[in-house]
């Protein structure tokens, strides 16, 4: 009797199962019905419609920089310099580690050494930057926090140019070109000499940047 | 000649010169008033996106893909093998990303020997659940060669909870409820994580919808 009551569960419940999947819409692109025409439109009622995509389309890409662009990715760490659809330049980059370092004496406060992700502007550009080590590059070597200014100050190790796009992020070069391609900075995006140049030369204040 | 000069400028001038490359929507039906109709729908909203500076997520469940974008600019684009909705109403405006799957993030041992192992995509979740306001859940389900009878059931399994969670908040309240919109999509693993990477809370989302048959 149990084991008929069981049984009879189950097969309950895999028929509403089956049921419940059978409600839901499955479509698969190599057989989509794409869209489905509505029957012969009268061209005079589609021509309000086809006017307003068409502006409204021209609208979307006229929000496109007239001027280039450059674009992060930092799941690939890659940079290009585009201009409209054209690549300008193509680089390989190292962009943010994502780990973490607490902040002594502050608790739960940490530092994430992400590249931040959204739309940004060139600020500055430099050249033969000065690294002005923060707080995070003696805590992590497990040094003390230097009290006078001077002894943050590092030489030649960004590279001849930098590109800041705010809170302290920059595009800069580096001594570790083996380690293009990777994550492994602490927000900063990191180029070679070449490419460096390249985005200098081809940046300005002003010009976006987009990272993803 | 000057006849034939001043008939191809004037050609030249008054074609028109708006063509299929500044189409948001390339593979749209001009002839489809539906389509049209979801079309501008979507372009208001992105609009709006676009305008500011920022990155936003574009669902085209028409073109079956997943972009990445900002300005109007597609910056990365995800295929997306199959897709499966309810409540397609509720699928459009703008979402706003409110919970998306936690990433393990490794701490740096201040002074030790060695450095720390980076974050990589491979970190990056395949199956995971996105939570959007106003109240929307999309499902990113990674494709496997051969969908085993197991993926089968965890899809199966995953419509059923839905539907199990409607009924129930239907019988504990007075009020009929309206449950919410869900979408899942199925996208390849590596694609899955990608995915997972380019997100960020707060994110907004808009969905292209096909248009009813």
């Amino acid at each position: 009797m149990g084991r008929l009551l069981l049984a009879t569960s189950a097969g309950i419940l895999l028929l509403f199962l089956v049921v419940s999947a059978l409600t839901t819409t499955h479509i698969a692109p190599d057989h989509t019905p794409a869209l489905h025409p509505s029957p012969v439109q009268d061209h005079a009622s589609l021509r309000p419609l086809q006017d307003r995509y068409k502006v409204l389309s021209k609208q979307l890409s006229q929000l496109t920089p007239s001027q280039p662009y450059i674009v992060v990715d930092t799941a690939r760490n890659r940079l290009y310099v585009k201009h409209q659809e054209k690549v300008m330049l193509d680089a390989i980059a190292s962009t943010g580690s994502g780990v973490i370092l607490d902040k002594p004496g502050e608790g739960n406060s940490q530092w994430v050494f992400d590249t931040p992700r959204g739309e940004f502007l060139v600020k500055t550009k430099l050249t033969n930057p000065t690294w002005i080590k923060p707080d995070w590059a003696f805590i992590e070597e497990g040094l003390a926090v230097p009290q006078n200014a001077a002894e943050r100050a590092e030489q030649g190790v960004l590279g001849d140019y930098a590109l800041g796009f705010g809170k302290g992020y920059f595009i800069h070069g580096t001594l570790y070109t083996r380690l293009l391609g990777k994550n492994v900075t602490h927000g900063c995006i990191r180029l070679n000499d070449s490419d460096l140049k390249g985005v200098y030369k081809l940046a300005r204040v002003g010009t976006p940047i987009m990272i993803f | 000649m000057m006849k034939l000069c001043a008939i191809l400028i004037l050609f030249v001038f008054t074609t028109p010169s708006w063509g299929k490359e500044l189409e948001a929507f390339p593979d749209l039906q001009l002839n489809d008033a539906q389509g049209l109709k979801e079309a501008t729908r979507v372009l208001e909203e992105e609009l709006k996106l676009a305008a500011r500076p920022q990155t936003y997520v574009l669902i085209d469940l028409v073109g079956s893909t997943i972009q990445i974008k900002g300005r109007g600019i597609g910056l990365h684009q995800i295929p997306i093998i199959r897709w499966s909705g309810e409540s397609r109403n509720e699928l459009k405006g703008i979402h706003k990303l409110v919970a998306r799957p936690s990433v393990v993030r490794r701490k740096i041992d201040p002074g030790a020997a060695g450095e720390q192992e980076p974050i990589s995509l491979a970190d990056m979740p395949t199956d995971y659940v996105l939570s959007c306001s106003p109240s929307m859940t999309i499902a990113v389900v990674p494709s496997t060669a051969g969908e085993n009878l197991l993926r089968g059931a965890a899809i199966l399994g995953t419509s059923w909870w839905h539907h199990v969670q409607h009924w129930a908040s239907s019988l504990f309240t007075d009020t009929p409820s309206t449950p919410t919109p869900h979408l899942q999509l199925t996208i390849a693993v590596d694609q899955a994580q990608s995915l997972a990477w380019a997100l960020v809370d707060g994110m907004a989302i808009v969905i292209r919808r096909p248009t009813d048959k």
